[in-house]
């Protein structure tokens, strides 16, 4: 689902000359290698579930960066209740361990449910069995925390293409 | 000491946390998300983090305390502090938790003692330097504001 929405272009801040004041020259070669700029044409929306108050935050501000409206819930029961209450999003973010339910257990569930929509699992600990096991269910992409703009950004400029 | 300087050395500092591998890249990009419409996005990452930390480092050290350890709880307590230390950019924390997660996983509650002696180093260090950045971000912001 999205709405037709004006062209954005959308960087991280490269930051005004105050901000590049803190920065030595290593400094700001890092933030010019985090600079990842795209265009989207469509409002995306994406659901995080994470039981960390920490990571939460932090995936929603770097989605946030990128336009992207993010709803997020802090156990899996939530997460099954919301989805099975017909709310769509274009990209569902989801932890492993999580509080009531876990991760797994709620990829399996909305697959079950019939909600198609990108599904990415950030943990903390990425083994191979635990990455087969979500791969097995609905989830598209497996990656270990944190959620970078390496994996992140093709992923938006996927679903701003459908 | 003037605004120049306070900047020069928050710089520095943060570099030296760089260099001596206490943070890494990932703590770069929440800097880089922190801007006019969100100015304290690092203190409350940073906040939320200590408090996130502090309460499972305690519930481990409550665990490890009990005489039938359940590692399986443990285990997801040391999960969740590696993803939050991962995500913040806390790099030797992070490492840290590796060993406390293979001690648990060979059921070896010596080892899982060792290990979060290791992680409760790792988190004070961590958190002074943090405080440390902290006050001179808020030292920085209050010269600032004093100037306009």
């Amino acid at each position: 689902m999205f709405n037709l929405r004006k062209s954005m272009a959308l960087t991280l801040p490269l930051g005004e000359a105050s901000d590049q004041d803190k920065w030595d020259n290593g400094g700001l070669e890092r933030k010019r290698q985090l600079l990842i700029e795209i265009v989207l044409r469509s409002r995306l929306t994406a659901l995080m579930v994470d039981g960390d108050t920490t990571c939460w935050v932090l995936k929603q501000e770097l989605l946030r960066s990128y336009g992207v409206q993010t709803l997020g819930v802090d156990n899996g029961r939530d997460a099954i209740d919301l989805i099975a209450s017909d709310a769509a999003f274009n990209l569902i973010i989801i932890e492993k361990i999580l509080p009531v339910l876990n991760g797994l257990e709620v990829t399996r569930q909305i697959c079950e449910i019939g909600m198609r929509c990108k599904m990415l699992a950030v943990t903390a600990y990425s083994g191979e069995s635990e990455r087969q096991a979500f791969l097995a269910t609905s989830v598209d992409v497996f990656i270990e925390k944190p959620l970078d703009l390496e994996h992140l950004v093709p992923i938006l400029r996927e679903l701003d293409r459908q | 000491m003037d605004l120049a300087a306070l900047k020069t050395q928050l710089k520095n500092f943060v570099q030296s946390m760089f260099e001596e591998g206490v943070l890494d890249n990932q703590f770069s990009q929440i800097q880089a998300l922190q801007d006019s419409t969100n100015p304290n996005f690092v203190e409350e990452v940073i906040t939320l983090f200590c408090n996130d930390a502090e309460r499972i480092i305690n519930e481990i050290n409550r665990n490890l305390g009990y005489q039938n350890v359940d590692f399986s709880n443990l285990d997801s307590y040391v999960h969740q502090l590696k993803g939050s230390s991962s995500s913040i950019g806390a790099n030797r924390l992070k490492l840290a938790c590796a060993n406390l997660r293979q001690a648990s996983d060979e059921r070896n509650k010596e080892g899982c003692l060792q290990a979060l002696q290791l992680i409760t180093c790792e988190y004070c260090l961590l958190r002074r330097k943090f405080q440390a950045l902290l006050h001179l971000e808020r030292s920085i912001v209050e010269l600032e504001t004093n100037q306009k």
